[in-house]
């Protein structure tokens, strides 16, 4: 099977955050730990001109997991080897029988993808919700967006489709550990 | 700033790895006198040393989720830093608590042991140094990690093995306690030296921020410039009252000067490392 990767339409993404809850509520996750975040980027400002004042301000919202990277620097990190690729579709996972919950990871992602659980001490993550994909269902996070911003597949597929672009404003250089993600940038993202 | 457990162990770490390599250099001086005061004079800066590695080992697994799990972290020596730190730090502490303990039991020191120590403590600051620096939190990759570290290794070791070492000497010999307070005095100087070459390519190099709800360093302690102020004028007394010990010590002045130093130290490296984490935090 090949490497699977996320497409995100960060045009249409709304920031309702429909994918965070679904996936935490598909996870079983405590407050705080959030497998797929949204980060609202904004900047401009209001200025005044004559008698009204005016603004100029740019916000668009990017939704984010795991991406299951090529060169992932949370596994090449970690002391135990229990953050891996697996090999059949490159998803990043973590074996809990290894993980010491040292939170190293954290220090090592980009995208801010390892998720520390206080109550099990172990690190947690998107694992691209394999388990529904082998029953023939979406990830939780695409199944449940509104927007229909969220994609999935096989990454050559993706990148066939939508093209290659991965760097937008507020992510993160994609040079530094090859994410498995496409983006359709929002005019301001760009 | 939720890393108490890691300043802990680094603290502890580079001041009983500072420690071994202080011992080390002062045994050839410490080997004039016969070999049952030696080990009279040096025993008690041995076991603080392996107290001190214990105590760092004891506040690392209090950092870890699963410590029943620790025995996995030297399972990717390949590509992880931290693998390789904690397998080197094992090997340090080990040495640590058997050339103590070695030394107890044949009441005297074994200088291989304490070259061994030496080399392996140098070599596991570098490991951790490595660990940070090889993050991708914003500060951290910057040579000021591994001169911060080297630093407070030469900054905390003499004064520590000073403040151990004086007050069993002075008695048996004085001139040479005078050379040691001298000797540690010097190689504080240059801890702190090693300290401001760090600090001064910290600030002149752009911090990148690769994390993407990372904060740029300069955001991150924009708060803490009272505090780093505090560390730094904390760290002159404390060398000002080593130093001022190196030259007035036939003077009488009392040996507490040296523990002042080295509580005040302490205090000074420790906001120091406070600061450091508080960009990762």
């Amino acid at each position: 099977m090949a490497q699977l990767g996320f497409y995100i339409n960060n045009d249409y993404c709304t920031g309702c955050k429909a994918c965070v809850v679904a996936c935490k509520d598909k996870n079983d996750n405590e407050v705080g730990v959030n497998f797929r975040r949204v980060y609202e980027h904004s900047e401009g400002d209001y200025v005044e001109r004559d008698h009204a004042v005016i603004q100029n301000i740019q916000t668009f919202f990017t939704s984010i997991s795991c991406n299951h990277c090529e060169n992932p620097k949370c596994v090449e990190g970690c002391p135990t080897g229990a953050m891996y690729k697996r090999e059949e579709d490159g998803v990043v996972l973590v074996d809990h029988d290894k993980c010491v919950g040292c939170k190293y990871c954290v220090w090592n992602c980009p995208y801010g993808a390892p998720q520390y659980n206080e109550v099990l001490g172990k690190m947690t993550k998107c694992d691209f919700c394999i388990d529904l994909i082998s029953a023939g269902e979406n990830p939780a996070c695409v199944g449940s967006c509104p927007m229909r911003a969220i994609e999935y597949g096989p990454i050559e597929e993706l990148r066939a489709k939508y093209g290659n672009v991965s760097d937008i404003k507020g992510l993160p250089n994609s040079s530094i550990t090859k994410p498995n993600l496409v983006i359709t940038a929002h005019r301001n993202a760009k | 700033m939720h890393e108490w457990s890691l300043l802990i162990f680094t603290l502890c770490m580079q001041a009983a790895i500072g420690g071994t390599v202080m011992l080390l250099i002062f045994y050839k001086k410490l080997s004039k006198l016969d070999p049952e005061q030696q080990f009279h004079v040096m025993k008690l800066p041995l076991v603080v040393i392996a107290g001190l590695s214990l105590i760092g080992l004891a506040a690392s697994f209090t950092h870890l989720g699963s410590p029943e799990n620790a025995l996995n972290t030297i399972r990717h020596l390949g590509s992880s830093w931290m693998s390789r730190e904690i397998l080197v730090t094992g090997m340090f502490i080990a040495v640590a608590c058997g050339a103590a303990g070695l030394a107890f039991i044949q009441k005297k020191v074994n200088v291989w042991l304490l070259a061994a120590g030496a080399v392996i403590g140098l070599f596991d600051i570098y490991c951790m140094g490595a660990i940070y620096y090889n993050t991708l939190v914003s500060g951290w990759n910057s040579i000021n990690t591994y001169t911060s570290f080297y630093g407070t290794a030469f900054v905390l070791g003499p004064i520590l093995i000073v403040s151990l070492l004086v007050p069993f000497l002075k008695a048996k010999n004085e001139e040479l306690a005078q050379a040691f307070v001298k000797n540690a005095f010097y190689i504080a100087l240059g801890g702190i030296a090693i300290q401001l070459i760090g600090v001064a390519i910290f600030g002149i190099t752009a911090p990148e921020v690769n994390q993407i709800a990372g904060v740029n360093v300069m955001d991150a302690l924009e708060g803490y410039q009272t505090t780093v102020a505090i560390r730094w004028m904390i760290e002159i007394i404390g060398i000002f009252f080593i130093g001022y010990l190196s030259i007035a010590m036939n003077k009488k002045i009392p040996i507490y000067f040296a523990y002042g130093a080295l509580a005040v130290l302490i205090f000074a490296e420790g906001m120091s490392r406070y600061v450091f984490y508080v960009m990762g935090a």
